[in-house]
């Protein structure tokens, strides 16, 4: 096993009690001392931070760039432009599976009309993501702060209003004293907030600042916890090999009013025939919560499998994304098998809250 | 990490509480394993009458990362359980000692309980 890698903030996590994790390759916490369901809750009625560092960078720039990642990945880049972030996937050629599920930042223009684009992979598919389309990997040079919650910005604007002023999906290049960061609308909580890129000998300053005005540390845990609660998909779950974005719900990645892109052919000839699973989200009754691999069973026919499953700390039961036959429909009434105990559970509308 | 004196504590991390002249122990998990187990969502109460044997699983519990088996430190029979962890399971995270403990087990060899740990050597276990 090589090393784990580690954040330019891991000095700042082990200090503040943070339990660590292997992620990724990654070493990162998985909470602090309050716990997984408290950072939780603070993320959905306060804000919280989290150091996503882990999350790869691989900067694309110069002429072709553009054109590259428009053949290269299922979303259309002339749907948004400079100064805005997208989600897309990077597909197998041959079966449409989803390699990579990847936010792309594309730089503002400043000053002439050269692009940069960084495009952040999960952690343990960036050389995957690097081998498809080149660039030069800038994951050390950066941390990455997630600032989410109800009131990310409100608090966030005490220390960097420039930060605060970013809306959701724009990508913003702010300066906090005289430090030059990238500031996205994204995040993966189902809440409003930014992400900021920072030079990594600055993280450790402007993490400080950011949990002195009020934003609590949040770890891994929490961010499952809340990406689950949101239906947004994780890759190694709901999307990987033998899941094409069609059967993970999320056709309007795919940019199909656009020209050729790895793996269009598999996706279209899914699209004619029409998918043989898709993903849904089921409520079950309880805390016990369903996990993945459990089964799922309709009038004692097994339909699919979960994807992911925990118990939901904002209604206090289990909820789970599945992947199900496509016949199983909103409302179906399903058991939920998990190591041998049946949960009563029910497909229901995304996201669970 | 805190290990009370006054309990006996197995390798799988539960500590046994004696009855003075009594073959009733109370049982619950340590500080150590709480802390291991991350935030506890769900606690499975064990049935009252099952006979557990020693290193058996008496139940399970749900963190938000993972299930994890609780184990008899002794063989014997479950008189009580502690039915607030059904609705409270975070009892476990705050008050492991204590509110969270997890069910009685009239012991059916009290010599067993000599097999157990005393505070100093768990200790010694967990801080390796």
């Amino acid at each position: 096993m090589p090393t784990a890698e580690r954040s330019s903030l891991d000095d700042v996590h082990r200090a503040l009690g943070a339990k660590m994790v292997p992620f990724g390759g990654w070493e990162m916490p998985l909470s602090y001392e309050s716990g997984t369901v408290d950072e939780h809750l603070a993320c959905r009625r306060d804000a919280v931070v989290f150091d996503v560092s882990h999350l790869g960078t691989v900067r694309i720039e110069g002429d072709n760039s553009f054109e590259l990642l428009q053949q290269t990945l299922t979303n259309d880049l002339d749907k948004v432009g400079p100064g805005r972030a997208q989600y897309t996937h990077l597909l197998d050629a041959d079966d449409g599976s989803v390699l990579d599920d990847i936010i792309v930042w594309w730089h503002p223009h400043t000053g002439g009309d050269d692009d940069v684009f960084d495009v952040m992979p999960n952690a343990s598919n960036t050389d995957r993501v690097r081998q498809a389309i080149g660039g030069v990997e800038t994951t050390h040079m950066r941390a990455v702060l997630a600032v989410q919650g109800p009131r990310a910005i409100a608090r966030l604007s005490a220390i960097f209003p420039q930060a605060s002023d970013v809306k959701r999906f724009r990508v913003v290049e702010a300066t906090w004293h005289g430090v030059g960061c990238t500031v996205a609308g994204t995040g993966y909580t189902g809440e409003p907030g930014v992400e900021i890129a920072v030079p990594a000998d600055a993280a450790a300053a402007l993490w400080e600042a950011i949990t002195s005005c009020g934003i609590k540390p949040a770890g891994l845990g929490a961010r499952d916890t809340l990406r689950l609660e949101a239906a947004l998909p994780l890759y190694g779950n709901e999307l990987g090999p033998g899941i094409t974005p069609l059967q993970a719900g999320l056709e309007w990645v795919v940019g199909w009013d656009k020209g050729a892109f790895r793996g269009r052919k598999a996706l279209e000839r899914e699209r004619d025939v029409g998918v043989s699973r898709h993903l849904v989200g089921i409520s079950t009754e309880g805390r016990r919560p369903p996990r993945s691999g459990s089964e799922v069973v309709v009038d004692g026919q097994l339909v699919g499998v979960v994807t992911s499953g925990n118990y939901s700390p904002v209604l206090e039961h289990g909820i789970a994304l599945a992947l199900v036959k496509p016949e199983v429909g909103m409302n179906t009434v399903v058991d939920v098998d998990v190591r041998g105990v049946t949960l009563s559970g029910r497909i229901v509308e995304t996201p669970f809250v | 990490m805190n290990v009370p004196e006054q309990l006996l504590y197995s390798s799988d991390h539960e500590w046994v509480l004696r009855e003075e002249g009594s073959s009733r122990v109370k049982v619950g998990i340590t500080d150590y394993a709480q802390d291991a187990l991350g935030d506890v969502v769900f606690v499975q109460v064990p049935t009252t009458g099952n006979i557990v044997l020693r290193g058996e699983t008496i139940t399970e519990v749900e963190s938000t990362k993972s299930v994890s088996d609780i184990y008899a430190p002794v063989t014997g029979t479950i008189v009580e359980v502690n039915d607030a962890l059904s609705e409270s399971p975070q009892l476990l995270n705050e008050d492991p000692y204590g509110d969270g403990w997890i069910c009685i087990l009239d012991v059916n060899e009290v010599a067993d309980l000599d097999s157990l740990m005393a505070a100093a050597d768990y200790s010694a276990t967990v801080e390796g």
